[in-house]
């Protein structure tokens, strides 16, 4: 019950405290695991070059992939101030979905990598891995 | 009526209370329902088909304020199934709405009334002001380089390309301080019935702008919704 009070507050009495600064920002990294041999790290839905307006425009009323490329960035951050397993097995699950199903690997492993700027360099450091875990039973459940 | 009066008649009038939640609920039904489709294309039916079923109810004028309440309650359960707000903000805009306009159906008397929607109106004038504040006290933001830094590395922009804007400080450095001041003097659009109409037009403009570059849609659609408490407030405090 005060947990559920500590996730209501904050909506009734806010902060609004949007921007404040810019903190270091996290991106989801990910490797396949195949027969005891890990594959190289790869960046979770990295954005497109470019984005039309009419792309853009269309997002205004139907955008649920960026939504919860949104959310897992709340859950890399979160996993970082208050780690919960909840967030690993969110980033784990909404990784292995967006993967094409049947693929060789047998399990999946993630790392959150944070870029942050340094003078004029974008400087990137390696703040949480996780523990590997079997795919194929994450790509088969439902969010 | 030519169209100049007609425009003339909405910048100046303003809204009664009953109007006001009116218009909220309905301009609410869409935006949750928008969401609640957006979630569906990923899963959790057994949260977002009762929502999106409340919404229609909601729009319809049907069951009266329960199907608010009951969008609440799935608010609450959305808290603990994504552990705090699945979408930032924007998800803690719309359970500020949902809190307000449920106090204001259970309220015993108009004045209660009136206070659940005047805390709503207070909110949304802070969501501004506080915004604008933070920034306007921070060096980095005063030199123009937090919104350099917003699209050199965050996680916003929503495509490679925008993050070459980041190369454009001058055009940063006036917007990011165009951005602080609107926050800031937000406050005193309510002084005015006419001013208040244009600083929510400017308001919406820089929702969608966000919508537009950092991919913040749902963000656009919940700040509309509790538009029409703050041009019922204007008219009932000024």
């Amino acid at each position: 019950m005060l947990r559920l009070l500590s996730l209501f507050l904050p909506t009734v009495i806010p902060s609004w405290r949007f921007f404040k600064t810019v903190a270091p920002s996290p991106r989801i990294e990910y490797r396949l695991i195949a027969q005891g041999s890990a594959g190289a790290w790869r960046e979770d839905r990295p954005r497109p070059a470019h984005l039309g307006m009419g792309r853009i425009l269309r997002r205004m009323l139907w955008n649920p992939d960026w939504n919860e490329q949104l959310y897992l960035v709340s859950c890399s951050e979160r996993l970082i101030e208050a780690p919960s397993q909840h967030s690993v097995d969110e980033i784990n699950l909404r990784v292995a979905q967006a993967l094409p199903v049947g693929a060789a690997a047998q399990a999946l492993q993630f790392r959150l990598v944070f870029l942050s700027r340094e003078g004029e360099e974008i400087v990137k450091l390696v703040e949480y891995e996780s523990k590997p875990v079997p795919l194929a039973p994450l790509q088969g459940r439902r969010v | 009526m030519s169209v100049q009066e007609l425009m003339q008649q909405g910048l100046t009038q303003g809204l009664t209370l009953g109007q006001a939640m009116g218009w909220m609920q309905l301009l609410l039904s869409f935006a949750i329902a928008q969401q609640s489709l957006e979630h569906l294309a990923r899963g959790d039916r057994m949260i977002f088909v009762p929502r999106l079923g409340l919404c229609l109810l909601m729009a319809l004028g049907v069951g009266g304020a329960w199907p608010l309440w009951g969008l609440w309650v799935i608010s609450l359960a959305m808290l603990w199934r994504y552990q705090g707000p699945y979408n930032g903000g924007s998800d803690k805009m719309t359970m500020l709405i949902l809190s307000c306009l449920s106090l204001a159906h259970l309220a015993p008397t108009p004045f209660w009334q009136e206070m659940a929607l005047s805390y709503l109106a207070v909110q949304l004038v802070l969501s501004y002001f506080v915004s604008g504040w933070v920034k306007v006290v921070n060096p980095e933001w005063q030199r123009g380089e937090a919104l350099r830094d917003v699209f050199r590395f965050s996680a916003y922009p929503v495509s490679e390309g925008l993050r070459e804007l980041a190369d454009r400080p001058r055009f940063l450095f006036v917007m990011g301080w165009a951005v602080i001041l609107f926050e800031l003097v937000f406050p005193l659009a309510l002084l005015d019935p006419v001013a208040l109409k244009l600083a929510l037009l400017c308001a919406a403009g820089f929702h969608f702008s966000n919508a537009c570059f950092f991919g913040l849609n749902r963000f656009f659609w919940i700040w509309l919704c509790a538009y029409p408490a703050l041009i019922w407030f204007q008219d009932r405090i000024f």
